[in-house]
């Protein structure tokens, strides 16, 4: 199966595209020049549409797979699911409301099935989803209710300290550390599913569906 | 480290201080005292260099004093070191610590000043063949302001830093993936020169016919692999020629030098003073506001403010790109039209 990984970095791709081939349960094939990549958000919102169309009509994926981190933004929770209207300030219910429009306006070509789409919320960031089963304390309720009490468990540079060992790590040495913990999660998914059931549980079933 | 640089009628920095961190880069409207704050710094260790009759703030009187001070901490000790302007000649540096020793040239902080470097880089310096010296044929390991000597500087760490020689190919091939491997060439007696060799085909592309991007995209990384690098390195525009999706492997580079653990480095950190105009570089940083420099001018005087200094920032900028916010003008530092 041919997947295109729209990411922040070629390291978030790198671990993605493993994360998304253990969910898949097999191998995915590169998508022909489709090296994408968005300078986190907003402005993944404004490129999303483009990187749709042109992989719709000019390329030859057949799924695209996309997370983006939810910083301080609230999370994507159960209810925003349908049949419950999206959250307007959830950034997974913002992305799927612009990639449904997008692919509503392309037109069908001969041949060519939809594209399928799966669409992930790394709360608050991916290197969260990274150090699941490493440290109990890094969960997606955790973060929820630091947000709700207005005290978070731990910044982004926790997380970043933890996973890479500097707050500033390269992308080489950020490379490396991404696909050895996605590599680690992908031999057994249950605890990332269990411990980020929404905004990686969203990702998770979009793919299954596939 | 140096925490501040004070200036006094230098300029266009009239009475500015400069607040610096391990890593700082500094935006700011063409004019706002960026390059002149880089000279400065560089100046600070040889201020013999510095030509009097060029410095003086426009409209202060030739005879009034012009002094650059450098203030920081070494090990727990604070240091100051200044220089001033007295009639023809420059004073200083002069360095004391908190305790009012007296620095002399064997102390860090003084070593550290004059080794500091200032790079501007340009790529028809960098493809220019090295000289060599006359006897022995070796070249300098210095890289020259404009990146001349890159050929000399590059030859040097393949003699005597194999492993960082194969650093730099092997980055190199990831940052423009069309070239695998740097080569030499004695193009003439006396000279070095070098050339790049194409992943593909292994064709030999000579320094002269590299794209102006790749030659600074070397020099960057040459520098940030040096075994030794000066204690203190200013950089104008490092991003300058370079693609957007690049700006993230020169923030490591500058990142190498400045924080060496976050790139399993295991030499001392260098101090990082960089310049840029550039949007999506400034984007880079927007995770640590205290390695932001906002360079402002007020009529004829340049100011300087840290971005984490400003209290609302978070929310000032919400989730909009820093870039964005600072085009805006909402952040300062951008050119005022009257």
């Amino acid at each position: 199966m041919k997947v295109a990984y729209l990411a922040e970095s070629s390291a978030d791709r790198a671990a993605l595209a493993i994360l998304v081939e253990a969910i898949l349960g097999r191998e995915t094939e590169p998508v022909r020049h489709a090296g994408l990549e968005h300078r986190g958000w907003p402005d993944v919102r404004r490129v999303l549409p483009a990187v749709l169309k042109e992989l719709h009509y000019h390329r030859d994926a057949e799924g695209l797979a996309l997370v983006v981190d939810s910083n301080s933004s609230p999370p994507h929770l159960a209810n925003h699911e349908p049949p419950n209207p999206p959250a307007a300030e959830c950034r997974l219910c913002q992305l799927r409301g612009i990639a449904d429009k997008a692919l509503r306006e392309v037109r069908p070509l001969p041949g060519r099935p939809p594209l399928k789409l799966a669409l992930g919320l790394a709360v608050p960031t991916i290197e969260a989803w990274l150090l699941c089963g490493k440290d109990p304390h890094v969960t997606e309720a955790a973060w929820i209710n630091g947000l709700k009490a207005r005290q978070m468990p731990y910044s982004k540079d926790n997380l970043k300290e933890w996973l890479y060992r500097t707050t500033r790590p390269s992308l080489a040495v950020e490379t490396e550390a991404m696909k050895a913990a996605a590599t680690r999660l992908s031999r057994d998914l249950s605890a990332i599913e269990s411990l980020f059931p929404h905004g990686f549980g969203a990702l998770l079933r979009s793919l299954r569906s596939w | 480290m140096i925490e501040s640089i004070e200036f006094r009628n230098f300029k266009a920095l009239r009475q500015a201080t400069l607040p610096l961190s391990r890593f700082t880069l500094i935006v700011g409207a063409n004019g706002s005292g960026k390059s002149t704050a880089l000279n400065a710094i560089f100046a600070l260790g040889r201020p013999e260099k510095m030509p009097f009759w060029q410095v003086h703030s426009a409209g202060v009187a030739d005879t009034a004093p012009v002094t650059v001070i450098a203030k920081g901490s070494e090990q727990g000790d604070g240091f100051t070191i200044k220089v001033k302007r007295k009639g023809r000649n420059w004073v200083g540096p002069d360095g004391r610590t908190a305790g009012h020793r007296r620095l002399t040239d064997r102390d860090r902080p003084m070593m550290a000043l004059r080794s500091a470097r200032l790079f501007s880089l340009e790529a028809d310096a960098i493809a220019d063949p090295a000289q060599l010296a006359r006897w022995p044929q070796v070249p300098s390991m210095e890289l020259a302001q404009n990146g001349a000597n890159l050929a000399g500087v590059l030859d040097r760490l393949r003699d005597q830093n194999p492993e960082r020689f194969e650093a730099v190919n092997e980055q190199l091939g990831r940052w423009i993936p069309e070239f695998d491997r740097i080569l030499f060439k004695n193009p003439a007696k006396g000279l070095l020169e070098i050339a790049l060799r194409t992943r593909e085909g292994r064709h030999r592309i000579p320094a002269a016919d590299l794209s102006s991007g790749t030659l600074i995209a070397l020099a960057l990384l040459t520098i940030a692999y040096l075994p030794e690098p000066p204690a203190i390195v200013c950089l104008e525009e490092p991003d300058h020629g370079l693609h957007p999706r690049l700006l993230r492997d020169v923030q490591d580079a500058l990142y190498r030098l400045a924080f060496p653990e976050g790139s399993k480095e295991t030499r001392d950190p260098v101090q990082v003073i960089a310049t840029t105009h550039n949007p999506y570089f400034l984007d880079l940083f927007r995770e640590h506001p205290e390695e932001i420099v906002i360079a402002e001018k007020v009529g004829l005087e340049a100011r300087f403010s840290r971005l984490s200094d400003r209290a609302d920032l978070d929310e000032i900028l919400g989730d909009a790109p820093l870039s964005e916010v600072w085009y805006s003008g909402v952040l300062g530092g951008v050119p005022v039209r009257p």
